[in-house]
């Protein structure tokens, strides 16, 4: 039986009357790509916000390494972590000064920060470049750094955001690349993306979100599976086929 | 505590390598002064026109009292002609000129009563006023010189004592009498005497460290609007260390700026002795404290950029205006009731007592101790009104 890492038990968030997050559950394995994939409004990001403990859930928990993001929400954080959507970067410092800063944070010392953060920087093609300030680099620059900074300290867990949206095909493949090398290295990933493409070459499994609960949680053939040859369908069919062709806000 | 100080170090970062923000924030407090004082330094001594028409030209005593009144100190001495002086003052263009009638000298000279006459518009104006009482006391001065010379004259006369000798002789006697005077007058200055830097410079880093607020206001929504804010709390980074983080920020950079315009008073004004220097950077500590404080509530608070600054800018305001910068809050009015509510005017209080009325830190504990209050409980109250999103942590 894998190792179950991650266990979200019937997660339930409400802002006002809307139920952001209604009764999800679902499981990652160690060393499993786990694809989060739903339209706008479906409840991803409110989810991630939850697993990361941003968000206190109104009801249900969440186990990630056998830590509470309840009753132990540090102990999580320190075994974590996150790769925003947004560029959540200091554009007026370096590349390295943003990932030192950052391990820093995650409890490294100076020079294993300095040594980590020149290490990522490699990984990411971007050594050298390393001191440039980030407001000069270009959009998939900036995106290998912001997922870069995600790995300093060396997460047990990564939460990647659509980590691609809006870069060249280059920077695209580069990043595959990392989390592919990543996934080999043992490390944990829950991925949300709106590339179903994407998610269906890079995730073990996916789950599918609509209006707050998963419809549909599998790996991608299995899924693609249940509407047609596994060959001849993709995994958007599948997608707009439970989620519906009506545009989301 | 060591990410705090990650936080902290970071930010103070940020405002070193942002030369525009770096040199605005340490020339402000500059510029502020400089106006301030050359708005008020300069009413603390007289400075006036005597404005004079001299119909009696070429005359001898007329050119004397013209050249008299050149040499009082700040009197400029405006010639112009009457027909120039009644058309300024017919337009009020002037409000008093004086006039020197035609024939002055030679009435003088004979012996007859000579008149000077002051023209003016209503009262003539305070300026006016007081160049007539200077003017009169020059005419004053230079008739009792002349009636004395009269009477040695008269004196002496078929001596064979010269003209020139005798005029000699009593002209050093008046400048003996006008440097040692057989009757002095004294000025008792009641309470301190201030001097406009003084008066001006506690006020000035009131309001300079008050700016603080909108820093501090602005620091958590620009996390928040970066994204950075998020991400940050998903490391090890308490909510806590957080605030404690951009406190600390917040204070250092407000000390820094605080130490380089006292630096400069010290250097410009000769201002501080050791003492009085270190007890003044840690009354600004203290305010900073409180201020940063109330910055990060008021960040806490506000969903965007523009609402924090305006709310910032809204409190620094009133503050301001209540903390007595510019100008004294009469003691038991409604306005010095009001004025307790705010934390500037302990801070002026404070740096009043040690700065002018060179008093020490003993002497300023209640304000020292309000500040602290202030800088204490607001972090707190920061830290729990503050949210990462809408219903998080």
């Amino acid at each position: 039986m894998p190792d179950e890492f991650l266990i979200a038990e019937d997660l339930h968030k409400s802002f006002n009357e809307h139920k952001a997050v209604n009764g999800v559950s679902f499981t990652i394995h160690r060393g499993e790509i786990f694809g989060l994939l739903g339209p706008n409004g479906a409840g991803k990001t409110t989810t991630i916000r939850i697993l990361s403990t941003v968000l206190e859930p109104d009801s249900g928990d969440v186990s990630i390494g056998g830590h509470s993001v309840r009753r132990e929400p540090e102990a999580v954080r320190s075994i974590i972590g996150v790769c925003p959507q947004e560029l959540a970067l200091y554009p007026e410092f370096s590349a390295v000064d943003n990932l030192v800063f950052f391990g820093r944070l995650v409890g490294l010392t100076g020079k294993d920060a300095h040594s980590q953060a020149m290490a990522h920087l490699e990984l990411m093609g971007l050594r050298e470049r390393a001191r440039g300030k980030v407001d000069k680099f270009s959009g998939g620059m900036k995106r290998r750094v912001n997922l870069a900074i995600a790995l300093m300290g060396h997460p047990q867990l990564l939460f990647l955001d659509e980590p691609t949206v809006g870069i060249d095909p280059q920077s695209r493949n580069k990043i595959y690349e990392t989390i592919q090398g990543l996934r080999h290295g043992g490390m944990t990933i829950l991925y949300t993306t709106h590339y179903m493409e994407e998610a269906d070459h890079l995730c073990d499994r996916v789950a599918i979100m609509d209006g707050g609960v998963i419809v549909a949680m599998d790996a991608p053939r299995a899924l693609k599976s249940q509407i047609g040859p596994p060959d001849q369908v993709s995994l958007e069919d599948v997608f707009l086929k439970l989620t519906g062709r009506s545009l989301r806000d | 505590m060591a990410r705090a100080l990650t936080v902290a170090l970071r930010e103070v970062r940020a405002f070193l390598k942002d030369r525009a923000d770096l040199a605005f924030s340490l020339l402000l407090p500059i510029a502020i002064f400089a106006i301030s004082y050359g708005a008020f330094g300069g009413q603390m001594e007289f400075r006036g026109t005597a404005h004079v028409v001299n119909e009696d030209e070429g005359g001898k005593y007329s050119t004397l009292l013209v050249e008299a009144l050149r040499d009082v100190d700040n009197l400029n001495v405006d010639e112009l002609s009457a027909e120039d002086a009644n058309r300024k003052l017919d337009r009020s263009d002037l409000l008093m000129v004086l006039f020197i009638p035609e024939g002055f000298s030679a009435q003088l000279a004979s012996g007859e009563q000579a008149q000077l006459i002051f023209k003016r518009r209503g009262n003539g104006g305070e300026d006016g006023q007081i160049v007539a009482s200077i003017v009169s006391g020059v005419a004053g001065e230079m008739a009792a010189q002349f009636q004395v010379l009269s009477q040695v004259e008269n004196a002496l006369a078929g001596t064979g004592i010269s003209q020139h000798r005798i005029e000699v002789t009593v002209e050093e006697w008046m400048e003996e009498e006008r440097q040692n005077p057989v009757v002095t007058v004294r000025e008792d200055i009641v309470g301190v005497e201030r001097d406009p830097v003084d008066e001006f410079l506690p006020g000035i880093v009131t309001m300079f460290i008050l700016f603080a607020i909108t820093i501090s206001a602005r620091m958590l929504v620009e996390e928040r609007k970066k994204g950075t804010l998020e991400r940050l709390l998903t490391t090890r980074l308490t909510a806590g260390e957080l605030f404690l983080g951009k406190f600390l920020a917040n204070v250092g950079r407000g000390l820094i700026q605080t130490l380089i315009l006292f630096l400069l008073a010290y250097a410009v004004f000769q201002m501080f002795t050791p003492l009085s220097f270190v007890e003044t950077l840690v009354v600004a500590f203290f305010f900073t404290a409180a201020v940063s404080a109330i910055g990060l509530i008021i960040g806490s608070l506000a969903s965007s950029e523009d609402q924090a600054t305006w709310i910032a800018v809204f409190f620094t305001m009133v503050m301001v205006m209540l903390g007595g910068t510019f100008f004294d809050i009469t003691e038991g009015s409604v306005f010095y009731t009001v004025s307790k509510m705010s934390v500037s005017t302990y801070a002026n209080d404070a740096l009043k007592t040690i700065m002018v009325d060179k008093g020490g830190l003993a002497d300023v504990g209640l304000e020292l101790g309000v500040l602290a209050g202030v800088a204490v409980v607001g972090l707190f109250l920061a830290r729990s009104l503050f949210k990462v999103v809408p219903g998080g942590r």
